[in-house]
């Protein structure tokens, strides 16, 4: 295991030979003569009040019965009892176990250790293994009538702080516990220094309504300071997560106690002034919460997906290809391939006008708004087929790519799929156009811009027709390269996107045509993809890549006459990870646009879905 | 069309006494590939790059200097082929392609007022076409009458389909009619039309 400081420690591979009965009774029965096996009564009073007092009533260790139906509920076969102390202690920047101790109550492991540095104790932390049977609602409820294994975290304290200690250590513990087959670390974060790190690390409120009570009480701070946040943008925070990384930008004083704990205001108990930014004060100042973190056990990649049912409600006429049916059919292709539980489902947020004005005219969207909602049957053109909430609904889509790139950004997934409707590739500055009516993807790369600075964007558009809505959107853009697959203009809509477009002005050069000669299939694909695209995103190095990722190039899809499988989607987004992984920590915010003919949309969805999470 | 709607009014001129150096400085200059040579506004003949590029090729001795120090009145085309403002666009491309020219000089009276080049013809033939017009290509074959043209312009209007531009041309015994239409969904439109009994050509067509 590495010692650099920074460094992260790896985690060996588990053995795929299970440790016997035998072995593990055996071990049982060393660690009893070691003294670091016992029994304990727990009681989560005497755990919170641990520092430096005892922490547990010991008692003689329970049977070996008793000892190898708990470690089987917890750990099946997948490790050794020596192996598991030895892996939960590993030295990081110079910092160890001492004296670690494995406690059997009923129903649950207790890890106990002392924590040294260079030879001098400096805290203790304690972790519980348990499982519990899943009942809860909303993300949790993903796992219902599973067993969740779950990590507690019951205490962790260090005199030494800003080490970065705790920080590694919970990182590698979070592969570890993955590889483990657990589901979830939990913690009460009532240190106010600790809080705010969990909140980083991507805790969450256990309680659903936690975070809506955190908004309001976000809100009313910035109202009583009179800050310049708008409403919108707390609306946007979905996770105590977003929370903690809020409008860094914006400092506000908090005044501290002697003991570290934060307050808003001054008084006697907190005279010291500080500046924070206004996420990380909030949190600071506010109550303890009780956290929770999932660990992705069987997902190498995070892929996040973003969705709504709202997104069904844009509704086109009777026979039109472009129906709420086809986002119904990828959710059941979802549930079907069993993703629901490996994808980190995320909700959309509506897209405000601030980010909408980057790339659509205020009087077009205006025009949007109103046809819409005067229950016509379509805007601008017949293709556009329109109900009265198709505006809230695109409102809603665009939002959703807004809240895949919060998601990469913040890092709570490595890559994001969102499943919007209608789609947006078509859509220009003013005008709507091929069922598009806000540019998805556009939006999704202006907001990029605007919340996080990002730089360098790279669009790769794989829908069988020209993205021309994009490319007319960054084509003066040397900073935003676009990229298009599709059939050849002189046969299929929308007749744009030849070779020879290559970017205008400053933009010269940063957009790439790759028209699909009719019939052509998952070679000239592969081939195109590999010589051309690859080498072309080396070159920019983007900080950001997004797909407009449509899927009506199947060969089963009638709109065009491409004939690709599944297989181009696959080797394609596989292709674009490995780019990502190289240039941009693997951020990749894929966007749907086409795909009409439905059993092929979906399972060449779930193809893409599963290449994102890095499967094949 | 007429030609002085679609001729470049902006043209660049030699004179007859200009050095075959200076009119070639002027042809890259403006990258343009040939002068009408002008004396008192009057057009009194035409130079071309290759003109140009025989005469230093045919000067002896080679090198610089001595076909450089040539005047454009020396080797330049006196009878020059020329068109009126007033002319059309089909006039224009009919002498184009059977003088085999680049590009005519549009003249009224004796003065020069533009000059019309292969390239102002095929940018009105894009435009016609509306070739970079966003939509989808397609072609119909159908009887050569009138009939058959109201009843597949009649299905395309009650698909409610914006037609960019429609161009009607003879085959064999037949009209085939390309159209540009404001639509995506191409397949239904030619499904529409195939029911009708109409000729949809089909991609095998385009292909060879």
């Amino acid at each position: 295991m590495s010692d650099e400081p920074g460094a992260f420690p790896g985690v060996p591979v588990l053995s795929d030979a299970p440790p016997e009965k035998d072995r593990i009774l055996n071990e049982f029965s060393r660690l009893i003569g070691d003294r670091a096996l016992f029994g304990a009564e727990v009681n989560p009073e005497i755990l919170k009040k641990s520092e430096g007092g005892a922490k547990f009533l010991l008692r003689e260790p329970p049977s070996p019965s008793k000892l190898l139906a708990l470690w089987g509920a917890l750990f099946g076969n997948r490790i050794s009892p020596l192996r598991l102390l030895e892996l939960l202690g590993p030295t990081i920047h110079g910092f160890e176990h001492r004296e670690p101790l494995l406690l059997f109550a009923r129903d649950r492991l207790i890890y106990d250790t002392r924590i040294a540095h260079g030879g001098e104790h400096i805290g203790e932390m304690t972790l519980a293994f348990r499982t519990e049977f899943e009942r809860g609602e909303g993300l949790l409820g993903l796992f219902r009538g599973r067993t969740l294994k779950i990590v507690y975290i019951e205490n962790i304290s260090l005199r030494e702080q800003s080490s970065g200690y705790a920080s590694a250590l919970f990182r590698y513990y979070e592969e570890l516990f993955g590889r483990l087959g657990y589901h979830q670390f939990r913690l009460k974060a009532s240190l106010s220094v600790g809080k705010y790190y969990w909140a980083k690390e991507g805790f969450d409120c256990l309680d659903g309504s936690g975070v809506a009570q955190m908004k309001t009480r976000l809100l009313a701070l910035i109202r009583s300071k009179g800050l310049p946040v708008r409403e919108w943008e707390i609306d946007r925070l979905n996770h105590t997560y977003d929370v903690a990384l809020f409008r860094k930008d914006l400092k506000i004083p908090v005044y501290r106690n002697r003991e570290g704990y934060y307050a808003l205001e001054r008084d006697a108990e907190h005279p010291e002034e500080f500046f924070l930014p206004v996420g990380k004060a909030f949190l600071l100042a506010s109550d303890p919460w009780d956290g929770y973190k999932v660990i992705y056990t069987d997902t190498p990649r995070r892929t996040g997906f973003i969705y709504s049912d709202r997104y069904l409600d844009h509704r086109t006429r009777q026979g039109h290809v472009e129906t709420p049916k086809r986002l119904e059919t990828l959710m059941k292709a979802v549930d079907r391939d069993g993703l629901r539980s490996s994808l980190v489902f995320l909700k959309p947020y509506s897209a405000d006008p601030e980010i909408l004005a980057k790339v659509h005219d205020a009087a077009y969207l205006e025009s949007f708004r109103r046809v819409a909602a005067s229950g016509a049957d379509f805007f601008e053109t017949r293709d556009c087929s329109i109900s009265t909430e198709s505006y809230e609904v695109a409102l809603l889509a665009a939002g959703g790519v807004m809240a895949g790139v919060d998601a990469v950004m913040n890092r709570r997934v490595e890559n994001v799929f969102c499943a919007v409707r209608p789609p947006g590739h078509h859509a220009t500055r003013n005008s709507a156009m091929g069922f598009c009516f806000i540019n998805n993807v556009a939006v999704g790369a202006a907001y990029a811009r605007a919340a996080y600075g990002v730089e360098r964007i790279f669009i790769l558009d794989w829908d069988v027709h020209h993205g021309n809505g994009t490319q007319d959107l960054f084509e003066e853009d040397p900073l935003t390269y676009f990229c298009s697959f599709h059939e050849h203009p002189t046969f299929c809509f929308p007749g744009t996107g030849r070779r020879m477009e290559r970017g205008k002005g400053a933009g010269q050069g940063t957009t790439l045509n790759l028209p699909l000669r009719p019939h052509a299939g998952d070679a000239e694909l592969a081939e195109l993809f590999d010589r051309e695209v690859v080498p072309e995103i080396d070159r920019f190095r983007p900080d950001l890549i997004l797909i407009s990722a449509g899927f009506d190039g199947h060969g089963d899809d009638p709109i065009a006459d491409i004939e690709l499988s599944e297989r181009s989607y696959e080797h394609m987004t596989h292709g674009i990870c490995e780019a990502a992984d190289r240039h941009c920590g693997g951020r990749v915010v894929s966007v749907l646009e086409g795909g009409y003919h439905r059993p092929a949309f979906a399972s060449s969805a779930i193809a893409h879905l599963r290449a994102l999470q890095g499967r094949s | 069309m007429f030609v002085g709607i679609r001729m470049t009014k902006k043209v660049i001129t030699a004179a007859p006494e200009d050095t075959l150096k200076r009119a070639a400085d002027l042809l890259a200059e403006n990258r343009v590939h040939r002068l009408p040579v002008v004396r008192d506004g009057k057009l009194v003949g035409i130079v071309s790059d290759s003109d140009i590029r025989n005469a230093a090729v045919r000067s002896s001795p080679p090198g610089e200097g001595a076909a450089g120090a040539k005047t454009v009145g020396e080797i330049m085309t006196r009878e020059v082929i020329t068109v009126t403002p007033w002319d059309t666009v089909e006039d224009a491309l009919l002498v184009l392609q059977k003088k085999r020219l680049g590009a005519l000089p549009v003249v009224e009276g004796n003065q020069v007022v533009g000059i019309i080049t292969k390239a102002d013809v095929l940018a009105a033939l894009i435009e016609t076409l509306d070739i970079e017009g966003i939509g989808s290509r397609i072609e119909v074959l159908l009887p050569r009458d009138a009939a058959s043209v109201r009843k597949l312009i009649g299905l395309i209007a009650e698909k409610g389909i914006e037609v960019r531009s429609l161009v009607l041309a003879p085959h064999q015994d037949r009209f085939v009619a390309f159209l540009r239409l404001v639509t995506i969904d191409a397949p239904a439109v030619k499904a529409t039309l195939r029911d009708a009994g109409f000729t949809v050509a089909e991609l095998e067509d385009f292909l060879d």
